[in-house]
């Protein structure tokens, strides 16, 4: 009997005693909030775009966030213009409240600072084609294409040794911006072993002409599906 | 001075000798056994539930707006409010436990046996008002599981032929889970099932004492209508203890025990949920019932759809039906269960099928994963060597939300098969068919992928086959023979 009361007592005042320390206490970091009200730069991005542009900004399917060079090249009010409202015609969706998202505008915020913060560390570009720019001309750029990328890419585009399948694919060519294709050419993705304008080859860095050049012979390979056209269809 | 109060109130009320004689009623000595103790531990929770339920109601705010935040209140505001709500939603769990195992128990020792089919009976009734409390209480904790439960019963009960929808209106207070849902469940919370419970604990109560404590069963002793109520007479005249405190003092020191362990979990464990606020908008969760609902849900993810509706609806029915029944299906004969081995095989059967539902409810994302597509990065090696289209059908796979229901390296939904090898299974124009048209639970993606998304999709699974395997080929492209 007495084992029984002393157990009962030992319970009794470690309960009282310790109730404050207790494992199952919620803390107050445990409290529930709501999405709208998540602050944490790594948790949104985890929630909203590691999907698409891979955990920690890199190797994702999606374009590297994460590449210095592109965070040196994009300014603030582009990237919250794009988060915001998506880019129209690809599978970038519109994350701001007001464009049918789920992010207020301080989340959108905290993203942007928390990228600057983490990714932007090298120095400022020097000499680098500016993030947007006037049209190029598509004959131009097949010359240049020839001379720049063709030693990776093959002579049209459709895919060489050091960089499997075509760029010019109908399919392919649907669902990407142009936009999207001038980035990658001046910022190259660094995860993927992509060059920069800085090197096709090396040494030879592409003007913003060139790189507008390009972009806009890609552009013109772009064909308008009519239809249910399915290229593999066999 | 307290036993004069007591003789005063006594001679007035004249109930003292009835209590007396209750309390000494002789048992059989054989029923003072450990395994008898669990109906009064079930009874103990059950009171321990009253009260802290009292405790949790003058607290929380049966309100829409309000329940969910004075439940945030009691956690982390109120001093203990924290373990009452600990208590309470851990107690519901040991009494459901502790319920099914007085059931199992009752069964085994055949017990339900002439005369104690109403005792039965009315036991089933508490069981279903226990899984009633656990519901509604379930409900009132107003979270994203709350309207996931609840969801799941409208959706059950809408399925009904003809009145399904009324019936949806009656549960919810409309067509939707809102304010009059939650006043609804509160009063059943609170007023109506609490109101039949005691009722139903009294008759069984009365039962037990009237009929006596079953007997412990030994095998080849017959219950037959004509001769049992004499035998056990005789048995507890001649080799019967009175109950108090005989039996009473195991079932004292069971229910110190239970009382301790459940004061032990809640102090570990913590109060369950509640978890994010029942915003309808906010769709980025991934509610799950409660455990004792889970086997359900897991059950009804299981079936071939085509019986799912036939099963909701007429399986609960037909359960319950057989439970009520069993007493008058077998009222006599052999009580032991040395000498009942269908009815052992029958018990272990549905309690394994009951915890392997569970298991599968809650290691296995049934549910359509709601954060997968946005959280999940394709795995690294699915973008490394991938060519531009098959990057685009990639990105298409969160975009579209296919990893709700299909798994790549092993996370996403589950409701689908893992895509990780399914370029072995089909080939290009069957993966082309499956996403245009969808079938088995799969939807129909025709109208809502252009014919470029189509093509990068199927571009990107034809590569899911691991190295080693070679993809799925049409059977009228012959293979080519391998050149030596
Ligand atoms: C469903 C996939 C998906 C998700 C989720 C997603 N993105 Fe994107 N994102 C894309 C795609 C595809 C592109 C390229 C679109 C194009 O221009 O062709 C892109 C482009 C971008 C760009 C522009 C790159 C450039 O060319 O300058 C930024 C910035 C960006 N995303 C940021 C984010 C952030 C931040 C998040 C999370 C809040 C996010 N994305 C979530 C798919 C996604
Ligand atoms: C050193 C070799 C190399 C050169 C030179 C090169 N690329 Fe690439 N390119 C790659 C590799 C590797 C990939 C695949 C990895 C990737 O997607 O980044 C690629 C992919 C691409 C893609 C597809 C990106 C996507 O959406 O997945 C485009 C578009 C592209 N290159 C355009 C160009 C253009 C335009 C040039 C010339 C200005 C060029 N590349 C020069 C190696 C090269
Ligand atoms: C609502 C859940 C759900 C969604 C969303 C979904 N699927 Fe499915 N999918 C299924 C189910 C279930 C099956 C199995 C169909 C069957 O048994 O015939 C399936 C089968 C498949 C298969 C055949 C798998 C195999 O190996 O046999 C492919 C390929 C596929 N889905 C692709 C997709 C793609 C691509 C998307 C997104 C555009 C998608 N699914 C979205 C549920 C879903």
């Amino acid at each position: 009997m007495a084992w029984r009361v002393g157990i009962a007592a030992v319970l009794v005042v470690s309960l009282v005693a310790g109730c404050d320390s207790l494992p199952g206490r919620p803390r107050e970091s445990d409290r529930p909030i709501s999405p709208s009200q998540v602050k944490s730069f790594a948790r949104l991005y985890d929630e909203n775009c590691a999907g698409c542009h891979g955990a920690h900004g890199r190797f994702g399917a999606a374009y590297e966030l994460a590449d210095a060079t592109y965070q040196a090249l994009v300014d603030d009010a582009t990237l919250k213009r794009i988060i915001s409202n998506g880019i129209a015609g690809t599978a970038m969706p519109a994350f701001a409240q007001t464009a049918g998202g789920y992010l207020t505008t301080a989340q959108i915020a905290i993203l942007v600072d928390g990228m600057r913060q983490r990714w932007k560390t090298g120095r400022p570009l020097v000499d680098a084609p500016p993030y947007a720019g006037p049209d190029g001309d598509p004959g131009r750029g097949a010359r240049t294409f020839a001379q720049s990328c063709a030693p990776c890419h093959g002579p049209k585009g459709e895919g060489g040794e050091k960089a499997p399948g075509s760029i010019t694919d109908p399919s392919y060519l649907a669902l990407v911006s142009d936009q999207s294709l001038r980035t990658l050419i001046i910022a190259g993705r660094s995860d993927l072993g992509h060059p920069d304008w800085r090197g096709y080859p090396p040494g030879q860095p592409l003007s913003a002409e060139q790189v507008a050049d390009v972009v806009a012979w890609l552009a013109a390979r772009r064909q308008h599906f009519q239809g249910a056209v399915y290229a593999r269809n066999r | 001075m307290l036993v004069e109060a007591g003789a005063w109130l006594d001679h007035r009320l004249g109930v003292g000798a009835s209590i007396r004689e209750a309390a000494r009623h002789p048992v059989p000595r054989s029923s003072a056994s450990w395994w008898y103790v669990f109906g009064s531990c079930t009874f103990a929770v059950m009171v321990l539930q009253f009260i802290t339920g009292m405790c949790l109601a003058t607290v929380y705010a049966p309100t829409a707006d309000r329940a969910w935040q004075s439940l945030l209140y009691l956690n982390y505001n109120q001093p203990l409010g924290w373990f009452i709500r600990a208590l309470h939603g851990w107690g519901s769990n040991f009494m459901i436990a502790l319920v099914c195992i007085h059931l199992a128990q009752v069964f085994l020792f055949g017990a339900y046996k002439y005369p104690r089919e109403l005792t039965w009976t009315a036991g089933v009734v508490l069981l279903l008002c226990t899984l009633g409390m656990a519901f509604t209480g379930q409900v009132l904790r107003f979270d994203q599981d709350a309207y996931w439960g609840l969801g799941i019963a409208a959706a059950i009960a809408g399925r009904t032929p003809l009145i399904g929808g009324r019936v949806v209106k009656i549960i919810l207070g409309g067509p939707i889970i809102a304010g009059d849902t939650l006043s609804r469940f509160f009063t059943l919370h609170v007023f109506v099932i609490p109101a039949v419970l005691i009722a139903f604990v009294v008759l069984h109560l009365f039962l037990v004492l009237k009929l006596g404590i079953n007997e412990w069963p030994m095998p080849g002793r017959i219950v037959r209508r004509e001769t049992y109520l004499a035998e056990y007479h005789k048995m507890v005249t001649e080799d019967g203890e009175p109950f108090f405190p005989y039996a009473a003092q195991k079932d004292l020191v069971a229910i110190g025990l239970v009382i301790a362990a459940l004061v032990v979990t809640a102090a570990i464990m913590g109060p369950i949920g509640p978890n994010g606020e029942p915003d309808p908008a906010i769709i980025q969760t991934v509610p799950r019932p409660d455990f004792f609902f889970l086997w359900l849900f897991s059950a009804f993810a299981l079936l071939p759809p085509w019986t799912e509706t036939f099963l909701m609806l007429t399986g609960p029915v037909v359960a319950i039906a057989l439970l009520f029944a069993i007493p008058f299906i077998s009222g006599t004969g052999e009580k032991s269960f040395r000498r009942r081995p269908m009815s052992v095989v029958l018990l272990v059967m549905t309690f394994m099928t009951i915890g392997i539902l569970i298991y599968l409810g809650t290691y296995s994302p049934w549910s359509p994963h709601m954060e997968a597509w946005s959280g999940t990065p394709t795995p690294v090696d699915y973008v490394r060597g991938r060519t531009p289209l098959e990057l685009q059908g990639a990105i298409l796979i969160q975009a579209k939300q296919c990893r709700n229901c299909h798994s790549l390296g092993g996370r996403g939904g589950m409701r689908g098969p893992a895509l990780d090898d399914t370029a072995t299974r089909l080939t290009p124009n069957q993966i082309v068919r499956q996403i245009l048209e969808g079938g088995g639970n799969m939807p129909a993606y025709g109208k809502n992928l252009s014919p470029a998304e189509v093509n990068a999709l199927v571009a990107f699974l034809e590569t899911m086959h691991p190295g080693d395997e070679p993809p799925a080929r049409s059977s009228i492209n012959p293979a080519v023979a391998p050149s030596y």
